[in-house]
């Protein structure tokens, strides 16, 4: 469900060549409160990572999501394009 | 020493183990960790049999926060792995530096739903600061060095290694030796915070401290997790700030300091809340306004502008939008704040509401007053014992009437809150501080949950005291069943306990049962004189509340006190 503050974000992660790496964005994410609209990934052409693209919607400041995802040990850099979506009236 | 002699999987654990200073660990054995048990058999690292993984696993925890060394615990795969849980979950939300290892099914059997397998890897995700699965015996010594620098960087926290069987029976093509590595394993220095990178904040911190005419100091877990007692209190000594402590903050500054106002909360004191409510600057300290702290959030500290001292970036506008933020070790970044204050009125008035509001210790009839007796072991304890406690009534006395000089001294689930905590903590902590008493406060209820470690007491020795606080009853959720459930006491009765004393002395632990207040001071004497391990059943009055109490999403100066 959208609401007035429903904002949705993409981020754009960086991210060590696990296997175990794409577990703990969806889980931080999900935990944090955000639900994933989108998703892509593939990988880097040189040293060893992963690039993902990672579309979320939430009410919650996306700040909060960039500071817990940046904490992965997996997990290089983050970065966060913003963009209002949902203007519904409640 | 390397040797030149095969060295498998299993015997690179220990001697990773011994690089790190690893003297002690905590675990239970079973079939796919029965190769690393067998490399045991070989170490000088010694080994303490927990009756229950949930025991190791709070055991290690117990250890990690009495020492500030990281906490060991092993366990076999499947229940062996998920009984490590709660510990886990104990350890990363309050923030303590635990490595777990797991045996794991071979890899052949992985995905195979073998005997005993489970996906502990997922199940780690959720409760654990990072986890690895091993899949190849060359990379275990990488990981296991990654496992201890990540517990102990930045904002520390509990690592999982799983470590399938077959790993641990392979041979590693270069062998590692036991000798300490002078070359420290840094992961990626993501919380690696300077504070010359920090100028504008630091400036802005200034300003506002130099501005305030009430301003308060909230110290939390962080300090003590931190290593910067000795620069909060060098801080408190400059400035004569007024402060307050979370329950994991305590024993961070002076107890007896002049402007230390005790817990805050919602069983904090009522100078503590009063002065926080009040205030125009509160500077938080290793502490991220947690809702047991804050009550409700949006009228917490409703006039104060915030100063916020962190590790972790996260912790930073995550409740409350702050002012100023300062990143990075506190041992550091403390003393560039550390100026003297003209505050003489707000210390006047923070000294007349602590004197105002001090505890009272009158309590009618025979029957044994909990505050009173916890003040009293406080009293009497020597300097430097321990005390653990479980979750509940109990706990929060302990917080309100004992007093504790370092945050190492206390040890409480604070965050998770888990019964079941004490008893294996307080068995942890007395493995790492053999010539420190240590007392573990606990409830009738919590006791139950890991009683089995009666029996690693029992094996090993210990010297651990036990004050059993026993009102028959879930006591915490009886009186909130009383207050805002309509005294419907649902499920909350424990008037079948077992005869405790006899219990205790079922482990050749001596025991005694108190009813009666003329009994205290002698039965406290007697268990801090017993050379082992002791159980004093303190049978209280079931109807007996914690106050002051903060109902939930209320602010906190509308507590409700002891009427």
């Amino acid at each position: 469900m959208q609401n007035v503050n429903t904002q949705q974000h993409t981020l754009r992660i960086t991210a060590q060549d696990q296997p175990t790496v794409l577990e703990r964005l969806l889980q931080v994410t999900r935990y944090r409160g955000f639900l994933v609209t989108g998703m892509t990934m593939f990988p880097c052409a040189d040293d060893n990572a992963l690039d993902i693209e990672l579309t979320v919607q939430s009410d919650k400041s996306i700040e909060q999501l960039h500071h817990q995802l940046n904490k992965l040990i997996d997990v290089n850099n983050v970065t966060v394009d913003s963009n209002m979506i949902a203007q519904c009236s409640a | 020493m390397a040797s030149d002699k095969a060295q498998t999987g299993g015997a690179l654990l220990f001697n990773v183990l011994q690089q790190h200073g690893v003297e002690h660990v905590f675990g239970y054995p079973g079939g796919a960790i029965m190769p690393i048990y067998d490399a045991l058999y070989d170490s000088d690292v010694k080994h303490f049999l927990c009756r229950h993984e949930q025991g190791a696993s709070f055991s290690a925890v117990g250890y990690a926060r009495a020492t500030g060394k990281v906490g060991v615990c092993l366990a076999t795969s499947g229940p062996g792995a998920t009984n490590l849980i709660t510990g886990l979950a104990d350890a990363l939300a309050d923030s303590i530096p635990v490595v777990a290892i797991t045996g794991q099914v071979p890899m052949v059997a992985m995905g195979s739903d073998a005997f005993q397998e489970i996906d502990i890897f997922g199940l780690s995700l959720a409760c654990t600061k990072h986890s690895f699965q091993v899949r190849d015996v060359n990379e275990l010594n990488d990981i296991l060095q990654q496992a201890f620098a990540i517990a102990l960087e930045g904002r520390q926290g509990p690592v999982l290694v799983d470590i399938p069987k077959d790993i641990q029976t392979a041979l590693v093509d270069n062998p590692v030796s036991n000798l300490p590595q002078s070359q420290p394993v840094l992961v990626n220095g993501k919380s690696d915070h300077q504070l010359k990178n920090q100028p504008a904040n630091v400036g802005t911190a200034l300003a506002l401290l130099n501005q305030a005419s009430k301003p308060v100091l909230y110290v939390g877990g962080g300090v003590g997790m931190a290593g910067a007692v000795d620069e909060l209190r060098s801080f408190i000594s400059n400035t004569n700030i007024p402060s307050v402590a979370t329950l994991k903050g305590l024993g961070a500054v002076e107890p007896t300091d002049e402007h230390y106002l005790g817990m805050l909360g919602m069983h904090g004191t009522k100078a503590a809340n009063l002065a926080v409510q009040e205030c125009d600057l509160l500077i938080a300290v290793g502490a991220r306004f947690d809702d047991r702290v804050t009550g409700k959030l949006n009228e917490f500290a409703p006039h104060a502008k915030v100063i916020h001292f962190d590790i972790d970036q996260a912790e930073i506008n995550k409740r409350r939008t702050v002012e100023a933020a300062i990143l990075g070790d506190l041992k550091v970044n403390l003393p560039a704040l550390a100026i003297p204050l003209s505050i003489d009125e707000w210390q006047e008035k923070c000294k007349k509401m602590k004197d105002d509001f001090a505890w009272q210790y009158d309590h009618p009839g025979d029957t044994i007053f909990a505050p009173a007796l916890l003040k009293e072991i406080s009293e009497t304890m020597p300097k430097n014992t321990v005390v653990t406690t479980d979750v509940g009534q109990h706990q929060m006395w302990s917080a309100q009437h004992m007093l504790f000089d370092h945050p190492t001294n206390f040890l409480t689930s604070g965050s998770m809150g888990t019964m079941g905590f004490g008893l294996p903590a307080a068995i942890g902590a007395q493995i790492s501080r053999p010539d420190d008493t240590v007392i573990a406060v606990t409830g009738d209820g919590s006791f139950m949950m890991n009683v089995q470690e009666l029996s690693t007491i029992k094996r090993f020795q210990l010297p651990v005291k036990i004050v059993l606080i026993d009102n028959s009853k879930l006591g915490m959720v009886r009186q909130w069943q009383d207050i805002f459930f309509d005294g419907r006491l649902s499920e909350t009765d424990l008037s079948d306990n077992p005869d405790f004393v006899m219990l205790a002395n079922a482990f050749e632990i001596k025991a005694q049962v108190i009813t009666d207040k003329n009994q205290v001071s002698a039965a406290i004497k007697e268990m801090l004189a017993h050379q082992g391990a002791y159980l004093l059943q303190v049978k209280i009055d079931a109807t007996d509340n914690v106050w002051p109490l903060v109902p939930p999403n209320t602010a906190n100066d509308k507590m409700m006190e002891n009427r």
